[in-house]
């Protein structure tokens, strides 16, 4: 592995964030044509081998105490100095997170290529991605908090980036309900520094006593509202269709496949390794079928193509919930597997989305049809993800709903077997409605010289969608994948021994 | 804007070095005393608010840009990653101290610490002139 | 000794109240100001001690370390709370700059009335 990768994975991002204007005016001035676009492009790739070279050392051991995988900022060693740890768990949402960015940034070369203002959108881009590597690496508790800020302030800005009246209205209603969230957060953290003194995960963790007392219930609870606003749980969704609709395509692809996984890998590092309390689970599990139930039900009644997505994002995360609720090693198994091939198929319909809005300038649905023959190809990878996200066989969605079928009906709760078999059902129904909407049908005249999606947008569509069928095909290949994730997940005693050296 | 009346335009000028000094003070004393790059960067920005807000926008666009303080803020932000390379480099860890210590409660002492005051300090108050500007676009509703 | 506490809790319901029932978008920045405020008083509280001295080692104090150390105040929530003073910060700028674009787009701060993305 390349050394000192933890940190140089955050600190490239932050390098680039801060270098892209001095580009952009560089640029300008030279007259260099698109030197920003290959900027990012350059910088997100490093980042993907930064990331990408810490697998190995992770696949020898679990996670082995002292030298590498916690890496110790400044040389002060934890509970005292900040620290960044990597376990699987880290290491699996870093991968899905530099892995998803990269293709972003790839799309937008052109996705983006009509507005103004693209300085700024890049540095966003990288702030928000050092925030996700932040939160994702980091071992202290404060930290994450300040790092996941990070991300939310720059997803906020990229919510508004267009600054219509609808990216407006999104951005300050994603803006109240999230930062409401975060103030929870810190709440929750201010609670647990008042009881034990320490802000290391680890060294909290280790403090805490296993049995949830009625003092340790609150900041748990806090925590696990802050992250749910964050992954838009249902009760805390609102904001999430609105942000997802206004958001440009390429943004929206981002959230949909990054920063939802990065809600998700907090809670889970901060419910299952910080309290150790597998107990909640359940709750989780609920939360997540009420989740999943809502999200297909809302989805159903959408006329926009991208507010449809946003409600099946809702929907798949309820998927992952449960799975990860369920608490025995298939439910999380499933889980996290669910989790990364919802970060592949969700990113690939967000973008082809992008695409649809790029050529025929709006993604209402009413307003679409017949656009197979002019699109053949992304009519086809639509279908791919489609197929996909339904849970239908040959594709990856179907290997992981069926682990949390199996897990479900494992953990002695066939019911929510059921109703997540139902929803499956549901959601096969709206994307047909959307596939027929938009692809089949009658073509409304003005639509008659449409084009093919242009080959760079086509280009990460692609690869999202051969990595559907990939997974699909050969289901064993992802379950290793996320096997040392899984792993992560119930050992927290080992997370704990690895940080503070075995004490 | 048009700036406000001579009284104030004299007054904003008589405290504007004041103020900056003192901002800078915060800022490079900022490993010993309470404050550091964040509040002296604040005072610097309000002083430079300051001007602004007597003399009128035009004016004192010509003395700080948006493209001056833009360029200023990101030599800020990567003033602080360099000297964290500077660790990988020269010692283990990122953001470790490589340079020397000097002795306790003089100026020129802490090794790197007030060189990351200097680039948060730079950060901060390009960062609030160019909120500032960004709020003032708004209102007019011209292009940023 | 303990209104700290009880003055923090109570600021952190007003902003909750501001935040979730006013119906002018400055007013709920302000609520959202107020709340993290609370929680930063909570914070501060939570490492003051009676009769503690500033966390600075200067002087005299150099020559006794734990006797510094006896009576200084918790250092951390201080840091802790300069940190999120920061991001705060970041959050009301930007949400006072998207309310004034709001007012240009839609005319009013009632953000009941932003409904025009449901329909």
């Amino acid at each position: 592995m390349i050394p000192h990768a933890p940190i140089l994975a955050i600190v490239l991002p932050l390098f680039a964030a801060f270098l892209m204007p001095v580009v952009g005016i560089l640029a300008r001035r030279r007259g260099i044509k698109r030197a920003r676009e290959w900027f990012a492009i350059a910088a997100v790739l490093v980042e993907l081998v930064i990331v990408a070279s810490m697998i190995p050392a992770l696949r020898e051991g679990q996670i082995i105490p002292g030298q590498f995988p916690v890496y110790e900022l400044g040389g002060w060693s934890p509970p005292w100095g900040i620290n960044l740890a990597i376990d699987g768990l880290n290491l699996f949402a870093a991968v899905i997170v530099a892995g998803i960015s990269a293709l972003v940034v790839i799309y937008s070369f052109v996705c983006m290529e009509r507005d103004h203002g693209l300085d700024q959108y890049y540095t966003l881009l990288f702030l928000i991605l050092a925030g996700m590597m932040g939160v994702a690496l980091t071992g202290d508790i404060f930290n994450l908090y300040v790092f996941f800020e990070i991300m939310c302030i720059s997803s906020y800005a990229l919510v508004a980036f267009r600054r219509k009246w609808q990216s407006i209205e999104a951005s300050i209603k994603y803006l109240i309900v999230s930062s409401l969230g975060t103030s929870v957060i810190l709440l929750g953290i201010a609670l647990l520094y008042g009881m034990v003194g320490s802000l290391n995960i680890a060294h909290l963790a280790q403090k805490l006593p296993l049995e949830p007392t009625s003092a340790i219930i609150v900041p748990l609870a806090l925590f696990v509202t802050g992250f749910g606003i964050k992954i838009a749980m249902v009760p805390l969704h609102m904001w999430q269709p609105d942000a997802y609709q206004a958001a440009p395509s390429a943004v929206a692809a981002l959230f949909s496949g990054a920063t939802a996984t990065i809600g998700i890998y907090a809670m889970v590092r901060v419910v299952y390794t910080l309290f150790g309390a597998f107990a909640i689970g359940i709750m989780l599990a609920v939360l997540g079928l009420v989740t999943m139930v809502l999200g297909a039900l809302m989805a159903l009644a959408q006329r926009d193509l991208k507010r449809l997505l946003a409600y099946s994002c809702i929907s798949q995360i309820g998927y992952v919930l449960l799975g990860l609720g369920l608490g025995t090693s298939l439910g999380i198994q499933g889980g996290l597997f669910h989790l990364f091939n919802n970060a592949i198929y969700k990113t690939m319909l967000f973008m082809i989305a992008g695409a649809i809005i790029y050529r025929v300038g709006t993604s209402n649905m009413d307003r679409l049809g017949g656009l197979w023959k002019n699109m053949p190809v992304t009519a086809m990878l639509f279908g791919v993800g489609a197929l996909a996200i339904s849970g239908v066989p040959p594709f990856n969605g179907f290997a992981s709903k069926w682990t949390i079928y199996v897990a479900g009906i494992e953990a002695g709760q066939p019911v929510f077997t059921i109703i997540a078999l139902i929803t499956s059902a549901l959601t096969l129904a709206y994307f047909l409605k959307a596939f027929n909407s938009i692809f089949l049908g009658q073509r409304p005249k003005h639509l008659s010289d449409i084009k093919e999606t242009p080959l760079p947008m086509l280009f990460p569509i692609m690869l999202l969608a051969v990595l559907c069928i990939v997974f699909g095909v050969l289901p064993q290949l992802g379950i290793d994948i996320v096997r040392p994730a899984q792993e992560a997940v119930m050992n927290s005693g080992g997370y704990i021994s690895a940080v503070l050296g075995g004490a | 804007m048009a700036g406000m009346t001579v009284i104030v335009r004299t007054i904003a000028r008589l405290l504007f070095p004041f103020t900056f000094l003192f901002g800078a003070y915060i800022v490079l004393h900022g490993h010993l005393t309470p404050g550091g790059g964040f509040p002296g960067g604040v005072i610097i920005a309000a002083s430079v608010v300051m001007l602004f807000l007597a003399y009128g926008i035009e004016r004192a666009q010509k003395r700080v840009g948006f493209l001056h303080a833009e360029v200023l803020e990101s030599v800020g932000g990567l003033a602080i990653v360099v000297l964290g390379l500077f660790g990988i480099l020269l010692g283990i860890t990122f953001l470790q101290n490589v340079f020397p210590l000097g002795t306790l409660g003089q100026l020129f002492s802490a090794g790197n610490l007030p060189l990351l005051y200097l680039g948060v300090g730079t950060k901060v108050a390009a960062g609030l002139i160019l909120i500032f500007y960004a709020m003032l676009f708004a209102f007019r509703g011209g292009e940023e | 000794m303990d209104f700290n506490y009880i003055i923090a809790m109570l600021l952190v319901a007003l902003g909750l109240y501001c935040l979730l029932l006013k119906r002018n978008l400055i007013k709920i920045i302000i609520g959202l100001a107020v709340l993290t405020d609370g929680i930063h008083l909570f914070l501060i509280s939570l490492g003051y001690r009676s009769g503690g001295i500033a966390a600075i080692v200067s002087g005299e104090m150099f020559s006794d370390l734990p006797g510094f150390a006896a009576r200084a105040v918790d250092p951390i929530p201080q840091a802790l709370v300069l940190t999120s003073i920061v991001i705060n910060i970041c959050i009301v700028a930007f949400a006072l700059s998207l309310a004034i674009y709001s007012y240009r787009h839609y005319g009013t701060l009632d953000p009941s009335k932003l409904r025009r993305l449901k329909e």
